[in-house]
């Protein structure tokens, strides 16, 4: 029969590792020739049977500070010069050219490649230091200024990407080809639930307060890639009906519905004894899971228990379904429940023309219920153990897009610099990391890859980057990737 | 934290040859990662690790060790695969040797694999090691699940470290859980180190149970019936460092009650009749 000498035995390995009971099933006659094979190499068939996509340990690598992230992403790109990265030299320099030796012969985007002049725009907002730790935060924040002092400022951020997709696929998954698994998707897989009754990854897309260059969000922002895919986000809906079709239809109790769902689980489990296919224990994971939120999810929507403060810190537009607002409050309550990673997406943050009116919208929408979420998480003792994120994928141009007067210019895509906070989860509160030279166009101190930034996010959980890995296309893909990362010290307490 | 300086450390270290011996060096790394299954308990592949006499002896599949020889040694092949690897060692995802522990076994080996005589070996790095937070859960892991299992709820390692404690987890279904059945769960008391009890049935008489849990460092009682007189029967727990008492009844007694906790420096009353909370 088959005997391979010329096969090296490490190959030989690898190619039963990622031999399925799907393949072996799939390929009829010849299989038995194949479990001929399987014993030449040595191995007892049971091993050749299972499916690859077994379950990691759960348990961290050491022990975490973070048990659950909200993820506030503020998608479209926000500015840094009106939000979290001071220039107060640029005043002075309002309309002059961008120097050369400032850009660098960067490539521009299309969008501004062809103007004739880079004019410098200013900030049109101004800022004041606020707190004991003295960030200086723009005026368009005035909640937020209020909890400065939790805040674990990042100027330094960086990306490769210059256009959203890319840079959105790159925040969200650590790489901009989509397909790879994203940061909440890690987390669930290599951690697991801590509620079993919902979702442990949930994505909120916000409605948007402005209807100018919308970006588009897809569920590659959110898939589990080549996790499985039980581990992907399920999204809540924005409206009165968060998931469909959670309510049962009259005339069909629970104990129907129960009955049901046993009977198209037989039939799945039939499936896949003929065919061995992991996917099909997926579907069944995901009837198990739709079964359970019909109880755990109108608890969840049901917003009569919260006391009048909550409306206080979060305002009015929380208590209708869908804002910002409203997500800012249901992230709090999943992580109150136990879910690991919520994701709230708020779009159209991309400003390149009418910037200082429309920004001032945006920030807005996003000030208030930022800053009363971590109000609340904090008053109810779970900022200790709960990692917030406020950022969006890339920076923008100091220099105008279009025309430039002092209360109204636009900002192209800028990948070398952008400025993101963390709070909460043992990341250090007060401070300010990472600096930009006087255009905020280059980096001059302490640049962060998004790499080091998911490294850090990860090492909160108690995992290390390099360590949570699975085998994919030939590599143990990571988070994080091949190229060097690292967790910064310097932005943890 | 510390583990980052440690590791970075541990990164600038040249690996200076100091003498060390296999009681000194060899013998704990084994001990630590090997003899689970390969010792008095376990004896799989009929070898065991924790005897300079049964490592020679070797597996049922021949000897382990090729004293000179770090490469044809099968004891330093299987801890030096990618970690991925069916054959790799350490087994099943248990922790694996340090880089510095592999490192020994292979100029061990590569001095001939003596026993007594002292051979050259990167030096050990001065590490001031953590004070256990609980006894190492690895022997009774499997009952401490077993009984959360019958019980419906959940006891999850805090990290690989098996000396980082249990956490006890109740969001699944936390009004599974009552004063009962904390009672129960008396066996692995010592374990427990952080305990997630909100919106469980957990009144007063459960903190009884609580408080013999004396490696507790965090206990969420967050929406709970408990009061400040149950509040006030934790105080043996030495180790407490917070407690979330968020929309419970417990007023300025239980709080002034919890003062007697020497570590205790994070106390979340907010919903509750202490005034101003934070």
């Amino acid at each position: 029969m088959l005997d391979l000498p010329q096969v090296p035995a490490a190959l030989k390995r690898e190619w039963l590792e990622l031999e399925t009971r799907r393949h072996f099933l799939g390929r009829g006659s010849k299989a038995l020739g194949w479990a001929g094979l399987a014993t030449i190499l040595g191995r007892s068939a049971p091993h050749l049977l299972a499916s690859t996509a077994a379950l990691p340990d759960q348990r961290p690598h050491f022990a975490p500070k973070a048990k659950r992230c909200i993820y506030l992403f503020m998608a479209g790109a926000p500015s840094q010069f009106e939000t979290w990265d001071y220039k107060p030299k640029l005043a002075a320099m309002f309309d002059k050219d961008l120097p050369e030796s400032v850009r660098g012969g960067q490539v521009l985007t299309g969008m501004t490649a062809s103007q004739a002049r880079l004019p410098v725009a200013p900030s049109f907002y101004k800022f004041a230091q606020m707190g004991k730790a003295g960030h200086w935060v723009s005026e368009l924040f005035p909640h937020t200024g209020k909890v400065a002092d939790d805040l674990c400022v990042i100027k330094s951020l960086h990306t490769e990407a210059i256009n959203h997709e890319p840079a959105i696929l790159s925040m969200t998954t650590g790489n901009m080809f989509p397909g790879k698994p994203s940061l909440g998707a890690w987390l669930a897989y290599g951690l697991g639930a801590i509620n079993e009754e919902l979702p442990t990854f949930v994505v909120m897309t916000s409605k948007m307060p402005v209807r100018t260059n919308v970006q588009a969000l897809s569920n590659r922002l959110w898939s589990s890639g080549f996790l499985p895919p039980e581990y992907a986000a399920v999204s809540l809906r924005a409206g009165n009906e968060p998931v469909l079709y959670l309510q049962d239809p009259k005339g069909v109790n629970r104990d129907v519905r129960r009955a049901m769902i046993d009977g198209v689980n037989d039939l799945n489990r039939q499936l896949f004894e003929r065919v061995g296919d992991p996917e099909i224990n997926t579907r069944i994971a995901q009837y198990e899971m739709a079964f359970r939120m019909q109880t755990s999810v109108p608890d969840l929507t049901d917003f009569s228990d919260e006391p009048a403060s909550t409306w206080e810190l979060y305002g009015e537009k929380a208590k209708e379904p869908g804002t910002y607002a409203y997500n800012c409050l249901m992230a709090r309550r999943l992580a109150e429940r136990g879910v690991r990673f919520t994701q709230v997406f708020l779009r159209t943050w991309d400003q390149h023309t009418v910037l200082p009116e429309r920004i001032k919208v945006m920030a807005g929408e996003s000030d208030q219920p930022t800053a009363g979420l971590l109000t609340d998480l904090k008053r109810r003792g779970m900022l200790d153990d709960t990692l917030v994120i406020w950022g969006g994928e890339f920076g923008r141009t100091v220099y105008s897009q279009g025309t430039l007067r002092p209360d109204n210019y636009g900002r192209d895509h800028h990948p070398r610099c952008f400025s993101m906070w963390m709070a909460g989860a043992g990341t250090k509160p007060g401070i300010s990391y990472g600096e930009t030279d006087d255009f905020s166009y280059n980096i001059v101190k302490d640049p962060v890859h998004i790499r080091d930034f998911h490294a850090t996010v990860l090492h909160q959980f108690g995992i290390d980057h390099n360590r949570l890995s699975v085998k994919f296309q030939g590599l143990d893909a990571k988070l994080t990737g091949v190229l060097p990362s690292r967790v910064i010290p310097e932005l943890l307490a | 934290m510390r583990r980052i300086a440690i590791f970075l450390f541990l990164a600038a270290l040249p690996l200076r040859a100091a003498p060390a011996t296999f009681a000194t060096r060899v013998a704990p790394a084994l001990e630590k990662h090997c003899a689970v299954c390969h010792g008095a308990e376990k004896q799989k592949a009929k070898l065991r690790l924790d005897s300079y006499a049964a490592i020679v002896a070797g597996a049922d599949s021949g000897p382990v060790l090729k004293a000179g020889d770090p490469k044809e040694s099968e004891l330093h092949r299987r801890i030096t695969l990618p970690p991925h690897d069916d054959d790799f060692m350490p087994s099943d995802g248990k922790p694996p040797l340090s880089a510095l522990d592999v490192k020994v076994i292979e100029r061990w080996i590569a001095a001939g694999a003596p026993e007594s005589a002292e051979f050259d070996a990167p030096a050990a790095p001065v590490v001031r090691v953590a004070e256990p937070a609980a006894p190492d859960y690895l022997p009774r892991l499997d009952q401490a699940r077993k009984l959360a299992t019958t019980l419906g709820v959940r006891l999850v390692p805090r990290s690989r470290v098996t000396t980082d404690g249990l956490v006890l987890r109740t969001a699944s279904a936390p009004r599974q859980c009552d004063d009962a059945l904390l009672a129960k769960l008396a066996p692995v008391a010592d374990l427990i180190v952080e305990a997630e009890l909100s919106r469980t049935r957990v009144t007063d008489a459960g903190l009884r149970a609580v408080a013999t849990w004396s490696n507790l460092q965090r206990l969420d009682l967050a929406r709970t019936g408990v009061t400040s007189a149950g509040v006030a029967a934790l105080a043996p727990l030495a180790k407490l460092e917070s407690i979330n008492l968020t929309g419970t009844k417990v007023d300025e007694r239980g709080v002034s009650a919890l003062k007697a906790n020497p570590r205790l420096t994070r106390i979340w009353t907010f919903g509750t009749p202490v005034a101003s909370s934070p």
